[in-house]
């Protein structure tokens, strides 16, 4: 199987699979019975009041935290399965965090090439070509000697989608990735996942950018308490919602 | 802004907080380091123009080079083993592996919680009793009981640097690492470990400045170390002062070239952020 043909082609298997799973830190339950089915080339944006459990849910769907019952498939494949090499399917799930998580001893384009050549086996120099291209793609064409520390947040980002990115994932994973961005940073990141939308990479995002939630969005998940409570397309959601949970966040948001 | 008006408004904050003026501390802090350094540099000269025989001292100038050559190469040694294994003993320190995790703690607590000179003794006294008498076979054993004992007790100092190092490397470093399908191994290697390095340099230096400072306790394990030779011309001689020069030359001729060392290695892990 190669990587390639996942993006290009839609399938009949989600992307990204949630079958009834539960997740309790100690005794508090953070995810309450959670089904949610990310299709192919998909945007669903995920939204919720703080604690709702909306970054343990990205956080399950590549197993920085584990659950205690249900399963997650990503493409079909179990990866909350004990047995599973996490390190393989891990490779198909790219993710940004929220303070962007640049390695700051590397330069922007060793953060972008270091998996590939590790991971992969990518030899460097191909790497490194396909490192710049995607640096120009996130519009850091000309920074890729820099240091993360040399470079302003809004740009961390970008650099570290496409570090993200170079892992030719199959489904990445958003989480907050503008909300430690000052105001004018926020568009330039937003910009870039507009344009990985729109080229069709499925993605599962959470964020309190209603604007960019409801114009990139194909559906919006709320959730509260670690239960989604409501999902639709966005339009629906934001402008007739049918829950009064819903219409509470809502009404709060706006 | 003229002169006459700082003074004046130094005078009015003097009025309001006291004695204690920003302007006072500092010239305090002048005065007592400047008077401190008239005294040592003082005390250095009549030391020097009065008290040392410097027929007495260039006669046993080629001892200290000798010393000094012995106990740089148990240095050397010992401080690259200490910290290679001092990595490693860190690792240990913050597994998740129960056995692991104790077997590293019971290290460091033993040799960071017994003294330095007991452990010599273990080592010098105690190993060869394991053999019938004269069988032992180990020829020159004061100088490897000063590298296996220096490089035990310091590789538990360098492993508790090389831990709060590692600890206070984001835990977002390794979840990126690992979301790429970095193994945990390649993610110390690549990421963890580069800057919990950087984070432990000072600590790690400092350590090393101390291994250099307790080489004089190998005189009790008859290995002819800097101290040693003092002791020999000082009681020889009757003249403390002129090996007291010729000691600090020679600890000092190893110490400092190692704190430049170590800052050129702080300086070298910058990564952008020198400008
Ligand atoms: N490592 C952890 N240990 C214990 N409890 C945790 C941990 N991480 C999260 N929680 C708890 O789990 C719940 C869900 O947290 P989560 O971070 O997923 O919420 P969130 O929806 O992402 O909130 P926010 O919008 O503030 O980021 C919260 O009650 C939180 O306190
Ligand atoms: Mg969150």
């Amino acid at each position: 199987m190669s990587d390639g043909d996942v993006q290009e082609t839609r399938t009949d298997t989600p992307e990204v699979e949630f079958e009834k799973v539960n997740k309790y830190f100690g005794e508090t339950h953070v995810l309450k019975d959670i089904d949610l089915a990310v299709e192919n080339r998909e945007v669903v944006v995920v939204i919720g009041p703080s604690g709702s459990g909306k970054s343990t849910l990205l956080r399950c769907v590549n197993r920085l935290e584990e659950i205690q019952s249900g399963e997650i498939r990503i493409a079909g494949e179990s990866i909350t399965d004990p047995e599973v090499d996490v390190n393989r399917l891990r490779q198909r799930v790219g993710m940004v965090f929220q303070h962007f998580n640049l390695f700051p001893h590397k330069t922007a384009l060793e953060n972008v090439t270091l998996a590939p050549v590790r991971v992969r086996g990518v030899p460097k120099n191909e790497a490194e070509q396909k490192a710049e291209d995607l640096l120009a793609e996130v519009g850091l064409g000309d920074q890729a000697d820099s240091y993360p520390a040399e470079l302003s947040g809004g740009q961390q980002q970008r650099v570290a989608i496409a570090r993200a990115l170079a892992m030719d994932p199959s489904v990445m994973l958003f989480d907050e990735v503008t909300s430690a961005l000052d105001p004018e940073l926020v568009g330039e990141v937003l910009g870039v996942m507009r344009n990985l939308a729109e080229e069709g990479m499925t993605m599962l995002v959470v964020t309190h950018e209603m604007g960019f939630a409801r114009e990139v969005g194909d559906r919006v998940v709320l959730m509260s308490e670690g239960r989604i409570v409501e999902t639709g397309p966005p339009a629906d959601l934001f402008d007739s919602p049918k829950t009064d949970r819903a219409k509470q966040f809502l009404t709060r948001v706006k | 802004m003229g002169e006459t008006d700082t003074r004046k408004r130094g005078g009015e904050a003097a009025a309001r907080d006291g004695l204690v003026t920003d302007e006072r501390v500092k010239w305090a802090g002048v005065a007592v380091s400047v008077a401190f350094t008239l005294a040592i540099v003082g005390f250095i000269a009549l030391v020097l123009l009065e008290y040392v025989d410097y027929g007495l001292l260039f006669a046993v100038v080629p001892r200290f080079v000798e010393a000094f050559v012995r106990v740089l190469r148990v240095v050397v040694i010992s401080s690259v083993l200490a910290v290679t294994a001092g990595v490693f003993v860190g690792l240990g320190r913050v597994s998740r592996t129960s056995v692991t995790h104790a077997i590293a703690t019971a290290y460091v607590q033993f040799f960071r919680g017994t003294p330095l000179l007991f452990q010599l003794f273990i080592i010098y006294l105690g190993i060869p009793s394991l053999w019938p008498p004269g069988e032992f076979p180990v020829g020159n054993w004061s100088f490897a009981t000063a590298v296996i004992a220096l490089t035990l007790n310091h590789a538990a100092y360098v492993g508790e640097a090389v831990k709060g190092g590692i600890n206070a490397v984001p835990a977002g470093q390794m979840e990126a690492a690992r979301s790429l399908g970095m193994s945990y191994v390649d993610s110390m290697r690549e990421i963890i470990l580069p800057q919990a390095w950087r984070n432990a340099l000072a600590a790690i230096g400092n350590d090393q400045v101390i291994l250099v400072k307790d080489t004089s306790l190998l005189t009790v394990i008859a290995f002819p170390e800097i101290l040693t030779v003092f002791r020999e011309i000082n009681s020889n001689q009757f003249d403390p002062w002129t090996p007291i020069v010729l000691v600090a030359i020679t600890y000092l001729a190893i110490t400092l070239p190692l704190m430049r060392l170590v800052q050129y290695l702080e300086d070298r892990a910058e990564w952008g952020t020198q400008g």
